[in-house]
């Protein structure tokens, strides 16, 4: 479409800014989809919950109401938001019961390949550093809500729980490095990557080898194996996001 | 500008001064303690009422908590968060409440919403906390950190709490958040009176405040054991370092001597 215009008028300004305005306003609908999906994908709003009418939530996440309004209709085709008109009418947040993996699936495919292996490095960085950070400032007496969240992985029953505990590990390895910067950079990551995450971790032969995973990564930083204790943490993140492509890649 | 150590003397000068600034470093701390103390006894009041009016009590009694809670945010300089966190079950209504408040960045004073919600939420059990853990456990009050709080403020802290108790039953901690850089601004100055490197370390040995650059907030000072030194409560030698109880509060002031 935008073609089309920049033929017919190719060197009016108004022209050249309508050139950019869709791809701008594309990405602009994905930000919006992708914030309030995965918002609702972990249970930050919760089932039912009732959005801001449609101007306050624009005026909010600082975009068109055009745009909120194609973002919602792109929620609406996920099934992750309802619309009712008339008298106590408004946007709704709609979460099935079963596990969503198949809602999963279309997040997934909003996510180019190359997006994703940046995300991995990412979080990969965090993690690497943050566990060796933590080998050099634990005791043994430190480690307890670390090995709580290994175990509790190794037990969890649905993908969701699964995805939850294995971003809270995470968290509590940056905790443990004892660093608020990068603790608030994994939170941060993992309402981007936890809900994904339930994809890879729903085959329980992954999920066991994740625990295990974390379970060395526990040895190494009780026994102040830095170096280890980093490859350990690059290695497991790094793994689970080449899990990630590779089903990316099957849709 | 490190004096050279001297004889005698000097030394009983310096033990005394060190043990000033230990002493000065208790005192910050009990102020802070003081607070938590007050929400303690107004959280253990409010559920006795609710207990003679002969019902459990809900998360809206807690409401009257907080005039209170917000005064106490606003006189204590150091403190960041104050509250009451329920243990789970004492309340009528909800599995598990925080009536917690903190002071924004922009100085308002806004309630703690965490979701509670174990479905949702992989931070809904907050009982293994320290500062949950340790009141409840031994009855007295406790130290929490330096540790990364990404449950209510995500800042390094200090968490100051006594356990809360109605008819020698365990309701739930009183609470004050430190943050940590709050407390090496109240505790530098002090570092700095002494003339050797020295910092501040809790009962594992993880530095709180510092004014030596070889030790790092968040780090560990391997090798004493902190927590012996704590109990006896007097200074102790250990290689070139003096060890200093701080009275009555788990810090340990740690001066390089040689």
């Amino acid at each position: 479409m935008w073609k089309v215009v920049a033929v017919k008028q190719p060197t009016d300004g108004g022209a050249r800014r309508a050139i950019f305005t869709p791809v701008d306003n594309r990405a602009r609908v994905e930000t919006v989809v992708h914030r309030l999906g995965d918002a609702i994908e972990l249970g930050l709003l919760a089932d039912g919950e009732q959005l801001p009418g449609e101007s306050e939530l624009a005026g909010q996440l600082g975009v068109s109401t055009v745009t909120l309004r194609e973002a919602l209709m792109a929620l609406r085709q996920q099934g992750l938001v309802v619309t009712r008109r008339g008298r106590g009418g408004g946007s709704f947040v709609s979460l099935p019961d079963v596990p969503g993996e198949e809602r999963l699936k279309v997040r997934l495919r909003g996510w180019s390949t190359e997006e994703l292996r940046d995300l991995g490095d990412h979080w990969a960085a965090l993690s690497g550093a943050a566990a060796r950070l933590a080998a050099e400032r634990t005791e043994p007496d430190d480690l307890a809500q670390l090995r709580r969240s290994a175990e509790e992985l190794a037990h969890a029953g649905d993908a969701a729980a699964r995805g939850r505990v294995y971003g809270r590990f995470h968290v509590e390895l940056a905790a443990a490095a004892q660093s608020a910067r990068l603790t608030r950079e994994q939170v941060a990551l993992q309402t981007e990557v936890g809900a994904l995450l339930c994809l890879v971790l729903g085959d329980d032969t992954y999920r066991e080898e994740v625990a295990d995973r974390h379970r060395s990564v526990i040895s190494a930083v009780q026994d102040g194996a830095h170096e280890s204790a980093r490859t350990l943490a690059e290695r497991c993140v790094q793994e689970s996001t080449a899990r990630l492509i590779a089903l990316r890649l099957t849709l | 500008m490190r004096s050279s150590p001297g004889p005698g003397g000097t030394t009983t000068l310096d033990a005394s001064t060190e043990e000033r600034v230990a002493s000065r470093v208790g005192d910050a701390l009990e102020a802070v303690f003081a607070a938590v103390a007050q929400t303690r006894a107004e959280t253990a009041a409010l559920l006795a009422r609710v207990s003679e009016q002969g019902r459990a009590p809900a998360s809206a009694d807690l409401a009257a908590l907080r005039p209170g809670l917000h005064l106490r945010l606003a006189r204590q300089e150091l403190v960041s968060g104050v509250g009451f966190i329920a243990a789970p079950g004492l309340l009528g209504d909800v599995p598990a409440w925080l009536e917690w408040w903190q002071t924004t960045a922009d100085g308002d004073v806004r309630p703690l919403l965490p979701d509670l919600d174990p479905e949702r939420s992989a931070y809904s059990d907050y009982t293994h906390w320290d500062w949950f853990a340790l009141p409840r456990d031994t009855g007295r009050r406790a130290v929490a950190g330096p540790y990364v709080d990404y449950l209510c403020s995500d800042e390094y802290s200090l968490t100051l709490s006594a356990p809360v108790e109605v008819a020698g039953r365990f309701v739930g901690v009183a609470a004050a958040d430190i943050y940590l850089r709050h407390f090496e601004a109240a505790a530098l100055p002090l570092l700095r009176e002494l003339p050797g490197p020295a910092h501040l370390v809790n009962a594992r040995g993880r530095v709180a405040a510092s004014a030596d650059p070889a030790h790092l907030a968040g780090s560990l000072t391997k090798g004493p054991d902190f927590g012996a030194v704590l109990e006896r409560a007097r200074t102790k030698t250990f290689g070139p370092l003096r060890l200093v109880p701080c009275p009555s509060v788990p810090l340990v002031l740690v001066v390089t001597t040689a």
